[in-house]
């Protein structure tokens, strides 16, 4: 694409890029600092991850500010006003992304005791998928490539799939120890906190999709088996 | 609002239908096909075709020298006045030919009311301004129709309470903005049904531009409204078609939400985004 004619109007849009680039390499880092402190029940590293937090709120604020800005002062259009909107919608996901992974490492220390080393595993495969997903929507933002995005989308039916069979595996512990009932119910919210982060995925792949097409995903997504697995 | 009957025979009685009838009507008030206008051997317009329909504002947007003013005239026969200038194709208006043999072309400019970009009172009085053409084409039987006809004028096009305490004080007297209102309120005074209009608010401060906007959103419900202009955000705010030209050539005619939203071609947008060379 070629260059605005106003210079400072693409170095605008570039350090949006940037900015959200920064947003979206933090989330990643906590996500997966989040799923290997839970899994190795690290409490000094889900502890790092709770002190990154502020750093992708205050991002968010910035990324706001810019787009006033750019949206007051050089009243884009047509892909500019769709990747300035884009760029709005996709920092509040991974604003959300961030606290998801906060709280995920929140509850590493009210996981403690579980000895269902099972359900860890579990959660920790869940958190493998779901980092990866946030990744690979990522990178389809970064090269803008809507094939990519579509895949992540149709992919999350399998991030669900993890949280059904998930969900059961831990009630299974509960009926059997109803000692480990509080620990378990922790670990079922950080299993629907990773099935609620595999959703703010899909929202960035249609925010991807509508940044290039300029049309919406259809509502239905379609069932994985029929795509390439990565 | 109801429309005055004007004395003089309108466009379509002036040019009966001659030989069998066209067996395409257009669905449009204005349908240009295949225009294309030489200035002595330079080709300023490409075969360009458009529909602008009535009700509705359709605005043409593109850079300097790109014909839109060209084809804006070409509406009017304005082009006529230009020395060595040719047109070919056809500019139908309610199905007739414009450049038709028998068509006046006086009468043509009634019909089809033009406002430039620099405001151009006539050295006369605010009222001799919007009585002009009503005198010139026998609009009024009477005085006091003259008068109803200046005030429903001056009211359509928002300047009647600013001026009923000075109508005979000079129209180059006005503000800027004023005087363009006051030759839109000229335009409209002789009953046209088309309005065109080449940058209508380049000259003017953004207060008067908006009156002048504001102005065009009233007139739209009762007029066919075609304008040139530089501004992509006055184009988005005021029209609901827009046409995109470049090198005398239409390259994307479109809703204007969809023209600045997510156009076709990639020169479109370019243009609108300010990527242009």
């Amino acid at each position: 694409m070629t260059e605005h004619t106003v210079r400072s109007f693409s170095q605008d849009l570039e350090e949006l890029s940037g900015d959200l680039a920064r947003m979206g390499g933090l989330a990643e880092d906590m996500l997966s600092d989040a799923i290997q402190a839970i899994a190795a029940r690290d409490l000094v590293l889900a502890e790092t991850v709770v002190s990154r937090d502020p750093q992708i709120d205050a991002l968010q604020v910035e990324v706001e500010k810019k787009i006033l800005r750019l949206l007051a002062l050089r009243q884009p259009l047509a892909r500019d006003l769709r990747q300035v909107i884009s760029a709005l919608k996709i920092a509040t996901e991974l604003e959300r992304v961030g606290d998801l992974a906060k709280s995920i490492a929140k509850r590493v220390k009210l996981v403690d005791q579980i000895d269902a080393v099972g359900a860890l595993k579990g959660v920790a495969r869940m958190g493998r998928l779901v980092t990866a997903q946030l990744k690979r929507v990522l990178d389809a933002y970064t090269a803008l490539e809507t094939d990519a995005a579509s895949r992540v989308w149709a992919r999350d039916e399998e991030v669900d799939e993890h949280y059904q069979s998930l969900f059961r595996e831990v009630v299974t512990y509960m009926i059997e120890d109803p000692r480990t009932i509080s620990a378990c119910a922790h670990l079922l919210f950080v299993a629907k906190n990773l099935e609620r982060i595999g959703d703010h995925c899909t929202n960035i792949a249609e925010e991807i999709h509508f940044l290039v097409t300029g049309e919406q995903l259809p509502t239905e997504r379609p069932k994985v088996d029929a795509l390439n697995s990565n | 609002m109801s429309r005055m009957e004007p004395i003089m025979p309108q466009l379509r009685v002036a040019t009966p239908l001659q030989g069998a009838p066209r067996t395409q009507a257009p669905a449009a008030k204005v349908s240009a096909r295949e225009v294309s206008v030489f200035y002595g051997d330079k080709q300023a317009l490409f075969d360009v075709s458009l529909d602008m329909p009535e009700k509705s504002v359709t605005a043409l947007i593109g850079p300097s020298g790109c014909g839109k003013s060209t084809f804006l005239r070409s509406i009017n026969r304005m082009n006529d006045t230009i020395p060595n200038c040719r047109v070919t194709g056809e500019v139908l208006i309610d199905g007739q030919d414009v450049n038709a043999r028998d068509v006046d072309p006086v009468l043509l400019r009634a019909q089809v009311g033009m406002v430039f970009q620099k405001p151009n009172p006539f050295p006369k009085s605010v009222f001799d301004n919007v009585a002009y053409g009503v005198r010139l084409h026998g609009l009024a039987g009477s005085r006091a129709d003259l008068q109803q006809i200046v005030e429903m004028s001056l009211q359509k096009a928002g300047l009647w309470d600013e001026v009923k305490d000075r109508l005979n004080a000079p129209g180059m007297s006005l503000s800027g903005g004023q005087q363009q209102r006051l030759v839109i309120a000229r335009a409209i005074a002789v009953n046209p049904e088309i309005i065109l209009m080449d940058e209508p608010c380049s000259a003017l401060d953004p207060i008067a531009t908006a009156k002048v906007e504001e102005l065009i959103d009233e007139l739209k419900a009762n007029y066919c409204i075609v304008i040139v202009t530089h501004s992509m955000a006055q184009a988005a705010r005021v029209s609901q078609q827009t046409a995109f030209f470049h090198l005398g050539k239409l390259v994307e005619t479109g809703p204007t939400e969809t023209i600045f939203t997510n156009p076709r071609e990639s020169r479109t947008q370019d243009y609108i985004t300010g990527r242009f060379g």
